[in-house]
């Protein structure tokens, strides 16, 4: 069967040197998880600005003038428009509501939702997901993102013997 | 002038969108786009995760290492990730779960979603409301969140070795795992 994807270790050593190159150039690193809490943040200001000012964890972004000129929102948006050129060039590229086979529709909402939320709430906890503290700070052997990366495994493979129905 | 360099706004905010394009382009090209690979490792079924995490990682951490060995960049002025070990390990405790339910993580649901995922979408809508519950909860765990800060220690610095002894045991159990992996997947693709 004709693999549609690069190796792992291709495409693996390739974001390795986007990441070395982030380090070199900027000293910062990557980030995807921090863009939707701006995101979240800028659209409750929308909806209810007096409560958002309210929320003391979201200072950190409404003192800022510009919230949405940042490092991690640029970032977001171009790691979007990057798999979009990715999945278009390869013929890759297909609107669907991807689930396991035995799912239905609505518990595939569900469940892409629920994992979200979860996933938001921890990543604020945790002050970063997978990109920006798991390989970020990985690769620096920082012990934040040694710790974050090992979390994440041992969870996944224990809260997977419930799920496994939903996705084997 | 040494690396990591001082920039504009404009300019920095270019890069990150520039990294940010080639980290996503990576990243769906490598299938992780793709939620039935992501959650494979889970599942023992797939194990691009691993493969492609531990390499970037490998990679990462030897060309950031040797820079700064060859003094054409400057360790001390790299934003290193602060360690709150408490928050931390159980945010990654709950971040799993959330993995293993939705398919994703934030990274690469934004792949699933620039490949055309709509479940991708409503992940990354669930990633941001997540972040408001949390930030709507945020005086209850303030304390929590602000506990067991160690500020922003290497492995190395906390075993009190020169870098090079985490970094090449780390190169060296990663080869091992790939090793493994690949002769495990072949062994099962003759059964």
């Amino acid at each position: 069967m004709h693999n549609r994807f690069w190796s792992p270790y291709v495409a693996g050593a390739a974001v390795g040197l986007v990441l070395l190159a982030i380090f070199f150039v900027a000293g910062r690193g990557l980030g995807a998880s921090g863009a939707l809490s701006v995101a979240g943040c800028m659209s409750l200001n929308v909806v209810s600005p007096g409560f958002t000012g309210s929320l003391k964890y979201f200072s950190q972004y409404l003192d800022n003038p510009s919230p949405l000129m940042s490092w991690n929102v640029f970032m977001v948006v171009g790691v979007f428009l990057g798999a979009l050129t990715g999945a278009l060039f390869s013929g890759n590229f297909k609107i669907v509501l991807d689930k396991a086979t035995s799912m239905t529709t609505r518990n595939r909402l569900l469940t892409a939702f629920a994992g979200g939320i979860l996933i938001g709430w921890a990543s604020r906890l945790a002050r970063g997901c997978t990109s920006g503290v798991g390989l970020t700070g990985g690769a620096q052997l920082a012990l934040s993102g040694w710790v974050f990366v090992c979390a994440v495994f041992v969870s996944g493979f224990l809260f997977a013997a419930i799920f496994r129905r939903y996705w084997s | 002038m040494m690396a990591p360099f001082e920039m504009s706004t404009a300019l920095t905010l270019g890069f990150a969108l520039v990294f940010g394009f080639l980290f996503g382009l990576f990243l769906e090209r490598g299938g992780m786009g793709d939620p039935h690979k992501l959650s494979g490792i889970f599942y023992l079924t797939d194990f691009a995760v691993p493969k492609l995490m531990f390499t970037a990682i490998v990679v990462a951490s030897t060309g950031l290492y040797l820079l700064s060995d060859l003094n054409l960049l400057d360790l001390t002025r790299v934003w290193i990730i602060p360690t709150f070990f408490w928050p931390q390990l159980v945010g990654g405790l709950i971040f799993g779960l959330g993995f293993v339910v939705s398919g994703y993580c934030p990274g690469t649901a934004m792949a699933g979603f620039g490949s055309g995922r709509l479940d991708a979408l409503v992940t990354m809508l669930g990633i941001t409301a997540g972040s408001v519950l949390f930030a709507v909860m945020y005086p209850v765990f303030e304390g929590f969140y602000l506990s067991s800060d160690m500020g922003a220690p290497t492995l190395p610095m906390l075993l009190g070795v020169n870098h090079w002894v985490v970094v090449i045991p780390v190169i060296g159990v990663a080869l091992g795992l790939f090793v493994f992996l690949e002769r495990w997947e072949g062994r099962k693709k003759n059964a």
